[in-house]
């Protein structure tokens, strides 16, 4: 079953009085319990994409559906509700509260959705800060950590609300390509953990070989999608 | 979900500690100076309505004036024990009523002389008399011999007399002649501002004998009320029970009695006895304009100090959001509603504002209160119109909340326009990877 349905989508942007066209007619299908990269070079539209399929941009033309809404007919209220409760974040620049603890950052998601109580939430946020590995950082600021540790962070609050599909644009670009590699391997725990979709965009190659499928994006329009060992075997059979 | 609110709006002030201080630095400047403006006009007002109200009038005074021919006229009131018992009908509540003689004279000492307003006064049956009135030299019971006057510290001084010695009055009559009298300095008093430049006392009889006047003559019933702020009311009743029981009552004009007295009396068509309701509102009404005229400046000072605080605050709410774009874009795209980003803005505000307001406050309490400790003198040319020696502030707590309330809310107003521009930050701008 689609967790995100594109179809026919175009974007266009509008740089002074010229038209830039971002997307031009790409449909895509994604999966529930996917791990999928999106793969281009820079300027072919990844980022563009996963705005739409985050809910933060809506398409020049053609429908996007998320977890079974068409986003272009929701009000912003409600496409801020979708994006709270469907949809986690993770940024490249990471994009911590400065002024939050990593343990307030992470509850930070809980505390906008509200019901659960205080013990819960605090149950569920130092669990996810241990299984990123950050369990004994919860009350440093995001400035005290390093670069790896702050996308750690931002992946535990992209997780936190257990969002049906988690979207990272260029994750690991502002990390070296170890903790890069770490991090994508801690995505890939979480994906197989929990079945949560991910949705990652990257031109690192390495980055990608350890996707399920990989998508390709080049000049605004998709040139092709292949499986990668077994996981997108079984992504590809439907 | 509050706490954490709080926490962000705090630490978010104190990121830019030098900025959000010099911004509560200068609302408490501002809070300050109203504060103490404020403080200083209740102070005068407070000792304006203590001492007018107990030497000039009381907090209704039943007068009148009595015409012999049309074109002139005498502030009286004739057969006032039965005016008396009629008000007392009327107002069983009230604390005392002082009967008061009204009379203007020429005071001739050896040396010098000047013209004085003269209060006809038994001070056996006022005891407010003696709370207002501080005697420099001799007793104030003196004054309830015959032939004796009070003078107030500067009159003393300009007649150049002293306790025992000997004035003479001169005072025009309703015949047209005039009446001297001689009388001796029985008390020099402390100076209550603009009243002891122009007004004193003597015993009551004394007025009478001066002025020729029968002993059922007076000059005005001035009432004292348990509650000053039923004045105009109780003032309403009087007018309409002494009309009622058959006297002509004039109709309310806030006035007092000796600029009607001067004005427009002795150019009304009527002759005989009239008589007069006025509030002490009425009869102060110049000290009141003083005390509105003082009120106005201090919130135009305000008003223009604010506006350039305003200023200060929106460039740096600008400065602020504009900071923390992508933050707000993040908070945006993991699902924070834009009303919660328009409150997390005005909580900043409102917390900069309680801070700046709140220690403006009690700076000027502090000042204000070592003020009033130490006492600082007027200067003479000053004391007129404060009617008040020393520098004394009234600290009203309530009127000080509403102060700081009016400051912080305005503050947090003007930063809705900025804060409503940070809610309409589009979610997208958190994908920018700038900075
Ligand atoms: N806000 C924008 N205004 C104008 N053009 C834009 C804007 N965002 C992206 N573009 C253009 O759209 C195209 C796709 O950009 P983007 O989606 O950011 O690509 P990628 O993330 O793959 O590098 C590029 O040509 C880029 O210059
Ligand atoms: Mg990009």
């Amino acid at each position: 079953m689609s967790i995100v349905s594109i179809r026919n989508v175009s974007k266009d942007y509008m740089l002074g009085k010229t038209v830039v066209p971002a997307l031009r007619g790409v449909s895509l299908e994604i999966e529930k319990g996917e791990f999928l990269s999106l793969a281009g070079p820079s300027g072919s539209g990844k980022t563009t994409l996963l705005n739409l399929v985050g809910c933060v941009d809506t398409p020049t033309a053609g429908t996007v559906v998320v977890d079974g809404r068409d986003t272009s007919r929701l009000s912003e209220r409600a496409l801020t509700e979708l994006r709270l409760r469907t949809i986690g974040f993770i940024f490249q620049s990471f994009n911590l509260v400065q002024v939050l603890s990593v343990f307030q950052n992470v509850e930070f998601p809980l505390l906008l959705q509200g019901g659960l109580g205080r013990r819960e939430r605090r149950d569920r946020v130092l669990a996810l800060l241990d299984a990123v590995g950050i369990g004994s950082h919860a009350r440093h600021r995001p400035s005290e950590l390093s670069g790896g540790q702050r996308q750690r962070v931002a992946v535990a609050r992209a997780l936190v609300t257990r969002p049906a599909l988690v979207l990272a644009d260029e994750p690991t670009a502002n990390l070296d390509s170890k903790t890069g590699a770490n991090l994508i391997d801690l995505m890939k725990e979480m994906n197989r953990r929990d079945g949560t979709t991910f949705v990652f965009s990257t031109h690192d190659p390495k980055v990608m070989s350890h996707a399920s499928a990989i998508v390709r994006i080049a000049d605004g329009q998709l040139v092709g999608r292949e499986a990668v060992g077994g996981d997108a075997a079984a992504a590809e059979g439907r | 979900m509050l706490p954490i609110d709080l926490l962000m709006a705090s630490r978010n002030l104190t990121r830019h500690a030098r900025r959000n201080l010099f911004l509560a630095g200068a609302l408490a400047t501002v809070t300050s100076l109203l504060v103490l403006l404020a403080s200083l006009t209740a102070g005068i007002e407070h000792a304006m309505m203590e001492s007018a109200t107990t030497l000039l009038t009381g907090h209704v005074n039943v007068g009148g004036f009595f015409k012999v021919t049309s074109g002139s006229a005498a502030p009286l009131v004739s057969e006032y024990p039965r005016v008396l018992a009629a008000v007392r009908g009327a107002v069983p509540d009230v604390d005392y009523i002082a009967v008061r003689g009204r009379g203007w004279a020429k005071a001739v000492s050896e040396t010098a002389s000047m013209d004085l307003i003269i209060g006809g006064v038994d001070v056996t049956q006022e005891p407010g008399f003696a709370k207002v009135i501080v005697p420099l030299e001799g007793r104030l019971a003196d004054l309830a011999q015959p032939g004796t006057v009070l003078l107030f510290q500067g009159q003393a001084e300009r007649l150049q007399v002293r306790v025992g010695d000997v004035l003479t009055l001169s005072a025009p009559t309703a015949r047209g002649v005039n009446n001297t009298a001689d009388v001796r300095v029985a008390v020099v008093a402390r100076n209550v501002g603009l009243l002891s430049a122009f007004s004193a006392f003597i015993q009551g009889d004394s007025l009478r004998q001066l002025y020729g006047l029968a002993s059922s003559t007076t000059g005005a019933l001035q009432l004292y009320l348990r509650r000053p702020e039923e004045a105009k009311a109780i003032a309403a009743r009087l007018r309409a029970t002494l009309s009622g029981a058959g006297w002509r009552v004039m109709d309310p004009d806030p006035q007092p009695y000796w600029i009607k007295l001067m004005q427009k009396v002795p150019s009304e068509d009527w002759t005989g006895q009239k008589l007069d309701v006025t509030t002490w509102e009425d009869e102060m009404g110049q000290f009141r304009q003083f005390i509105f005229g003082v009120r106005a400046l201090t919130w135009l000072l305000v008003v223009v100090l604010m506006a350039v605080v305003i200023i200060g605050i929106l460039n740096t709410l600008l400065i602020a959001i504009r900071e923390r774009t992508r933050e707000i874009g993040t908070l945006r795209a993991i699902g924070m509603q834009r009303r919660k980003v328009l409150w997390l803005f005005v909580l900043e505000t409102l917390l900069l504002g309680l801070a700046g307001t709140g220690a403006g406050a009690l700076l000027a309490a502090g000042v204000a209160g070592l003020v009033n400790l130490v006492g600082i003198a007027i200067p003479e040319s000053m004391q007129i119109f404060v009617m008040q020696e020393r520098l004394r502030f009234l600290l009203e707590p309530g009127a000080i909340a509403v102060h700081v309330a009016i400051l912080t809310g305005v503050t947090v107003l003007a930063s809705l326009l900025p804060a409503f521009r940070a809610a309409r930050l589009r979610p997208v701008t958190a994908m920018h990877h700038i900075g």
